[in-house]
């Protein structure tokens, strides 16, 4: 049985993707903070994937497959630690892989990487460039990983690493930005703009991974849900209420909210509700076998239950 | 109130003439005869055009418009998901109100005559066109066409400037109505989805040209060529009469539109004089030619001295059915 050690797994998504995996591979997690009742099976070590301690965890345990999901995307930390866990942390994790020869990486990017800008193409493909950082530069280190372990994927050609880039991950399980935002029983939105938005369910999203690894898949890849839908759909079918606010006033808003730590995402998440990031997700779907199984009736049921 | 109630009873007995009127030229009789000996004079056909006006507002006009346009609507090829939404946010619900407002401008405003719809082929297609006005009531007036006139009825899928998505409102309504950003993967997109795409490679060039420069086709983009030759579309070529006198501009103030985040700042003979009501165009008579689709092989990656031979032919093609248009037209307005 192969072995496949999860970071972050402790996560939602973590928790999750060790429930799609166990008995069909060994599971070995790791997390920076305690994961409470966890299964048996799962070996778990509570350790920081940036310390010398995690390089001891993967010494020991030798996994053919290592997923990393340990990545910072909310802006509660100070920027600097949200920097080094994600970048300096990935870093580490693709220098460990290479010393002890894992045969399989996933990375686990996101949509995000692409920006919310208004030229974007519906149904951006993977070569489409990583413009994140241009209007929302908070989250550059986000956009450095997925360029990281994009080069990493040529210059090792023996690993089979894949970048997987899901659409808005919504579920029970895991906490995203975009379902902490559709959560709201008022939702704030820009007058005038309501974008096409793609969703995924967090266990197609487990789903994505497990298939990752069974078909040894190596490359980039958008993973996206059943189909899109405008802002204001999503808001209704997720049981909120929009409230649209003219720009002139949520973005001095949201600015001076962040900065005194009131809100908890800079402005630049503004364009995310203004302007579409919809992915074209043909080639995982043609390289991996893979087609979301939950409706997005079924995503939207689970952002309240 | 009461003026209400009055300007209501005269646009009632407008829209009475205006169907007397019609029912008089429906009969042949020797009538004819003397009409053509004595041409109609400008207040004739000013009175016609108030009438007709007059027309559109009766709301029986407007009732037997929706119920015409949802028809067609149900007949529009379309792959929609579950929410009614295609792939490309096209929301046919939205589509359709939008579809009535402007079939009234079509008919009683501008009163388009369309020529040669039946040239559009089924299946994918590239419309290219000229384009002028200030605002795009040209491709509107296309997209109409299309929709009315065309078997079966067909959305027209336009390519909007890109800074067209940062306006508010206008943002969601060119989605919601089938428009998207033209940039060249939505255009092989929706292309290879079956869609007649709309184009104008003059771009801002022709829509904010000035009224001097009247039915001089600008230069031509290319992208719209090598799009067609990758995708192996079918290019239907299209001369629009009547747009180019609807707002007839004097200057053009790039730099004040550029300060306003816009790719041009027209000057016309209402516009911004009389503000937001300056927008409005001037009624002329509107008339469209498609042409027989041209169809063009070859490298979409070749040199822009080879494309630029292939957009000739457009542009040729083009040029050819405005000479005609303007030479059919007895007036700007009539």
């Amino acid at each position: 049985m192969e072995k496949v050690l999860i970071t972050g797994i402790a996560g939602g998504q973590g928790r999750l993707l060790a429930r799609r995996l166990h008995g069909d591979y060994e599971v070995v997690g790791v997390d920076r903070v305690p994961w409470e009742s966890r299964p048996r099976e799962v070996r778990f070590y509570q350790v920081d994937h940036r310390k010398k301690r995690f390089e001891d965890v993967i010494r020991r345990e030798r996994p053919h497959a290592i997923v990393h999901l340990a990545f910072i995307r909310h802006f509660d930390d100070d920027p600097t630690t949200r920097h080094e866990v994600n970048v300096a942390g990935t870093t580490r994790l693709l220098e460990l892989a290479v010393e002890y020869a894992v045969k399989k990486l996933i990375i686990f990017s996101s949509s995000y990487v692409y920006g919310a800008l208004p030229e974007n193409p519906f149904y951006m493909d993977e070569n489409s460039p990583l413009n994140a950082s241009r209007t929302y530069p908070e989250v550059r280190d986000l956009v450095e990983v997925d360029t990281l372990a994009g080069a990493y994927l040529w210059r090792y050609p023996k690993i089979h690493t894949a970048v997987l880039r899901p659409v808005s991950v919504l579920g029970y399980d895991v906490s995203s930005a975009i379902g902490r935002y559709l959560g709201l029983d008022l939702v704030p939105t820009v007058m005038g703009f309501n974008p096409m938005m793609q969703f995924i369910h967090e266990e197609d999203v487990a789903d994505a991974i497990a298939r990752t690894i069974a078909t040894n898949l190596r490359g980039i890849y958008n993973v996206v849900g059943p189909s899109a839908v405008p802002l204001s759909v999503a808001i209704r079918a997720t049981g909120g209420l929009a409230v649209p606010l003219p720009e002139f006033i949520t973005r001095p808003a949201v600015t001076a909210l962040f900065r005194f730590g009131m809100y908890p995402f800079p402005p630049g998440v503004i364009d995310f509700v203004k302007y579409p990031c919809t992915l074209d997700g043909s080639r995982f779907e043609a390289a991996a076998g893979f087609t979301p199984r939950f409706s997005l009736e079924e995503t939207f049921a689970s952002v309240r239950n | 109130m009461a003026v209400r109630v009055e300007s209501l009873a005269a646009h009632r007995r407008a829209a009475a003439r205006a169907a007397t009127h019609e029912s008089a030229e429906s009969e042949p009789a020797p009538k004819p005869k003397r009409a053509a000996k004595r041409q109609p004079d400008v207040f004739d056909q000013i009175s016609e055009f108030l009438a007709q006006l007059a027309g559109a507002v009766d709301p029986s006009v407007i009732r037997s418009l929706n119920k015409e346009v949802a028809e067609r609507m149900e007949r529009v090829p379309l792959k929609l998901n579950s929410f009614g939404y295609d792939p490309w946010g096209l929301h046919p619900d939205t589509a359709r109100r939008a579809l009535v407002a402007s079939a009234l401008a079509y008919r009683y405003y501008f009163r388009v005559q369309t020529h040669g719809v039946e040239h559009l082929p089924a299946g994918r297609v590239l419309i290219i066109g000229n384009h002028a006005g200030q605002v795009a009531i040209d491709a509107a007036m296309i997209g109409t066409a299309a929709f009315l006139e065309a078997e079966p009825p067909r959305i027209v899928r336009g390519m909007g400037e890109y800074w067209l998505p940062t306006v508010p409102f206008v943002s969601e309504l060119m989605v919601r109505t089938g428009s998207v950003v033209g940039t060249p993967k939505n255009c092989v997109d929706l292309l290879h989805n079956g869609e007649a795409v709309i184009a104008f490679p003059e771009g801002v060039r022709g829509m904010n040209k000035l009224f001097s420069q009247r039915y001089q086709l600008q230069e031509f983009g290319l992208g719209f060529l090598r799009l067609a030759l990758e995708t192996h579309t079918p290019i239907v070529p299209v001369a629009v009469i009547g747009s180019e006198e609807q707002a007839p501009a004097i200057a053009n103030l790039k730099w004040l539109g550029q300060l306003l985040g816009m790719p041009a700042f027209p000057i016309t003979l209402t516009w911004p004089w009389l503000g937001p009501l300056g927008m409005i165009p001037f009624p002329t008579k509107y008339r469209i030619y498609f042409g027989k689709p041209l169809h063009f092989d070859g490298d979409p990656n070749d040199e822009d001295r080879v494309i630029e031979r292939q957009v000739d032919k457009v542009k040729a093609a083009i040029h050819v059915m405005i000479d005609r248009g303007l030479r059919e037209r007895s007036g700007v307005f009539f």
